[in-house]
């Protein structure tokens, strides 16, 4: 249910995405159409992809694992069809009114009221569930990706709340209201999206290769540093804005403390796969799996990076801050949830993906996608703030700096899109029963004995 | 890890953490901040908006102007943007008070406007040379002066009274926020000039302390280097015009009509332009008996067809009124504005030297 929902979102907010890449480059295309235009496509598409599929693609893995990890059936079904239908119906009402005009104005949060309150409605029923579930757990043990499951589940409630009430309900006072957004923009990135993205990450990799992880102290140490930490970043988006420079530099110092979870958890996944990663050549979830856990090393450090003094002040307001966020909805987070998806529904729907080509291509174009889109992006990023810090430059030559990479991200959109309709044709196949009747996962290389070991 | 409440006391207690820290906290220091004024209650700044600011606000959101451009300028330590003109001092919280939603923004796809409004056309201060004398005291004569400038504010929603009316919700001053300072009050007219209970500080200001409000207007908006260029009757405002990037065509640059035309057909003004165009704001219609008043003034392949016109509209007008209203070049005590600006406090002579710096 989660999924075929995100599957719809995933490829509708691809083809919006699609659209707001290119219209950067010809702007005239659509110009008369007022809901297409650039600047209602471009919330659409974001809101799509963060709530539509990221939101709802993450809720169904993190779920099925909270079902997995509590030992029990899942109970009370009815409450997460529910709740399934409700964010649905959240989503569509939000995208509707963005491309009518009825944007909040708000970065991250640009659903209109009557949306969210619907959202709202809905991930109250999902939470409830998860609590209730936990209730019914069994095993003292709480293992790693339920702390991360259970943050997030709690997190987000509070931090949705909290970015409502004081932007919509009372709202604050002047340029607070884009620290609030900001605050909860960040959050949203690392205490929902993160914290379920390294949750699942938590349970893939050592459960696909059937070992332990490496280090349960440095798994708490990374988890409370990380809850912790990442909680206090968002200031640092809004570098030298008209804030008092205690908030900014607090959110800097808290993303440079940033690192140590980002060392613990790399440092753990790294020497639980230790020895292990040529297994990365069979199975499509350790594939997916690690590429994300590594991506979001990477993330986390051009997080650092980006929001340096020094360095934010050439990148602050360039297509650099859009890369960051790709790299960590897409190349962290997405890249995760693709490998759950992949270990997951076979286990739902009782039969195994029918294409190991097709699991490939869609690795690969995603990879390449992700990783090119990443590098346009800096790269014109990095180069638009450079000019933009050099007054002897007339603006409009700094935006031109940025066109040809913005053409190199308009293709690697294109190779983004390719592997999600191969990715959601795959999904149709499964959906529809027609994937392989076997007792043996779909390797992507398919040698004999090294497979066993993979299905746990 | 065992048992759920330290799990539980753990997950609340950093994110309450966080929240009071970065939301609560702040929100005590600098929630709840006044506008400034002098200690007799004038020159208040800022001035809440006006009906048509308001409404222009929401049309600007709705179509996410945000995602290109935003609205605060550095420090100038900080980085280029006061070199960079797009303002004459960083943006401050008081600056945002008023403002709901705030577009601070996090993309310069697009210029920065904080100070859009500030860099429309000021005829009247560019006139007397070196602008320096006195502004405030001499801006009626020479308002209805230069040709050029008369063009504009003729096409700008403000000065029909039949438009004041049209907007029922909209406080009449509202027109005149829109139009680029018909009435030649220095900077001020620019600002919002809205609701009833600060009006009365507002132009009250502007006319009635001109020693301290004098050297502050001109300061941002008079181009530092041009006041000759400016003083020749504005012929040529592309040349007169401070601003780098464009070089507009007929209407002085950031003039309420310069806004219609470049919103309505961005690559007419700049073949370079990545702003896409907003078309839908804006109706194509036959030509009664007259033309319009605010029918845009459009050249080459953008005109219209004999008999028609494009006239903005109402949304396309408060947008503008919107983007008009964007100035924050009145100083603030608590922040140091670039050069001598921030001194000037008391000498009217400094406006003429203030913007040295930045060239």
């Amino acid at each position: 249910m989660f999924y075929t929902s995100a599957m719809a979102w995933l490829i509708l907010g691809t083809l919006l995405a699609g659209f707001v890449s290119f219209k950067l480059h010809a702007p005239d295309m659509f110009s008369d159409i007022s809901f297409l235009t650039w600047g209602r496509v471009r919330p659409a598409h974001m809101n799509v992809m963060v709530y539509g599929w990221a939101s709802m693609a993450g809720m169904g893995t993190a779920i099925w694992l909270m079902a997995r990890l509590c030992r029990t059936v899942l109970r009370y079904p009815l409450l997460l069809v529910a709740g399934a239908g409700f964010w649905n119906l959240g989503v569509l009402l939000g995208v509707g009114g963005i491309l009518l005009g009825d944007s909040t104005g708000y970065q991250w949060l640009e659903f209109p009221g009557y949306a969210a309150i619907v959202l709202f409605v809905a991930y109250t029923l999902i939470v409830s569930w998860a609590v209730l579930m936990f209730r019914f757990r069994r095993g003292e043990q709480i293992y790693i990706t339920q702390w991360y499951l259970l943050g997030a589940f709690l997190w987000f409630p509070w931090l949705y709340a909290a970015g409502q009430l004081m932007l919509f309900v009372v709202p604050v006072q002047g340029v607070l209201q884009s620290a609030v957004g900001w605050w909860y923009a960040n959050n949203l990135l690392f205490l929902w999206f993160g914290a379920i993205g390294l949750g699942t990450a938590y349970y893939m990799i050592p459960k696909v290769i059937g070992r332990p992880v490496y280090s349960y102290h440095l798994a708490a140490i990374g988890f409370w540093s990380y809850a912790l930490f990442s909680s206090w970043t968002g200031m640092q988006r809004l570098v030298d804005g008209p804030f008092p420079a205690w908030m900014i530099t607090a959110s800097i110092a808290a993303t440079i403390l940033t690192i140590i979870p980002v060392a613990t958890v790399g440092l753990n996944h790294h020497m639980t796969m230790q020895g292990y990663f040529p297994l990365m050549r069979y199975s499509p979830t350790l594939r997916f799996t690690v590429f994300g856990a590594m991506s979001y090393t990477v993330f986390s450090l051009l997080g650092v990076l980006i929001s340096l003094r020094s360095v934010a002040r050439y990148v602050n307001f360039t297509q650099a801050s859009i890369a960051y966020s790709h790299l960590g909805l897409y190349a962290f987070f997405t890249m995760v949830i693709f490998g759950s998806m992949y270990y997951i529904v076979p286990r739902l729907i009782g039969r195994e993906w029918r294409y190991a080509s097709l699991i490939k291509l869609h690795f690969w174009a995603s990879a390449y996608g992700i990783g090119l889109m990443t590098l346009m992006l800096l790269a014109g990023g990095f180069l638009q703030g450079a000019d933009m810090e050099n007054p002897s430059l007339a603006f409009s030559e700094t935006t031109e700096t940025v066109l040809p990479y913005l053409r190199g991200r308009s293709l690697a959109g294109i190779l983004l899109t390719v592997s999600h309709f191969i990715f959601a044709y795959h999904f149709g196949l499964m959906l529809l029963g027609l994937g392989r009747q076997s007792t043996v996962p779909t390797f992507l290389n398919p040698v004999e004995a090294e497979g066993s070991e993979a299905h746990v | 890890m065992k048992g759920l409440a330290p799990l539980f006391l753990g997950i609340f207690g950093t994110f309450a953490f966080s929240w009071v820290g970065l939301t609560v906290i702040p929100n005590l220091q600098i929630g709840h901040l006044n506008p400034q004024m002098e200690e007799d209650g004038s020159d208040v700044y800022p001035q809440p908006q006006s009906g048509m600011v308001t409404r222009g606000a929401r049309v600007y959101a709705a179509n996410g102007c945000i995602y290109c451009h935003s609205q605060q300028v550095r420090a100038d330590y900080a980085a280029d943007d006061i070199e960079r003109k797009w303002g004459d001092r960083r943006s401050a919280p008081r600056d945002y008070i008023f403002e709901r939603p705030v577009f601070l923004g996090k993309m310069r796809m697009g210029q920065d406007i904080a100070n859009i409004g500030a860099r429309a056309p000021a005829e009247q201060e560019n006139a007397p040379p070196g602008g320096a004398a006195s502004p405030a005291a001499s801006p009626t004569p020479q308002g209805g002066a230069p040709s050029p400038s008369v063009a504009p504010s003729g096409v700008t929603p403000s000065p029909s009274p039949a438009k004041a009316a049209s907007p029922a919700p909209a406080a009449p001053p509202s027109g005149a926020t829109a139009s680029p300072s018909p009435a030649g009050s220095p900077a001020t007219s620019l600002s919002p000039a809205g609701s009833p209970p600060a009006a009365a500080g507002s132009p009250a200001a502007s006319p009635g302390s001109p020693a301290p409000k004098a050297p502050a207007t001109p300061s941002p908006k008079a181009p530092p280097a041009s006041p000759s260029p400016a003083a020749a009757a504005n012929a040529s405002p592309a040349a007169g015009a401070p601003w780098p990037v464009q070089t507009s065509g007929e209407l002085p640059m950031y003039s309420a009509a310069w806004h219609h035309v470049h919103l309505f057909s961005p690559r007419s003004i700049n073949v370079d332009s990545d702003m896409p165009s907003y078309r839908f704001l804006y109706q194509m219609r036959r030509i009664s008996d007259a033309p319009s008043a605010d029918a845009l003034q459009l050249t080459g392949s953008d005109a219209p067809p004999e008999g028609w016109e494009v006239v903005p509209t109402f949304d396309a007008k408060c947008l503008v009124a919107y983007l008009m209203s964007l100035n924050q070049s009145h100083p603030l005590k608590e922040v140091r504005s670039a050069g001598p600006a921030a001194a000037p406090a008391q000498s009217s002579a400094a406006p003429s030297t203030s913007p040295a710096p930045a060239k």
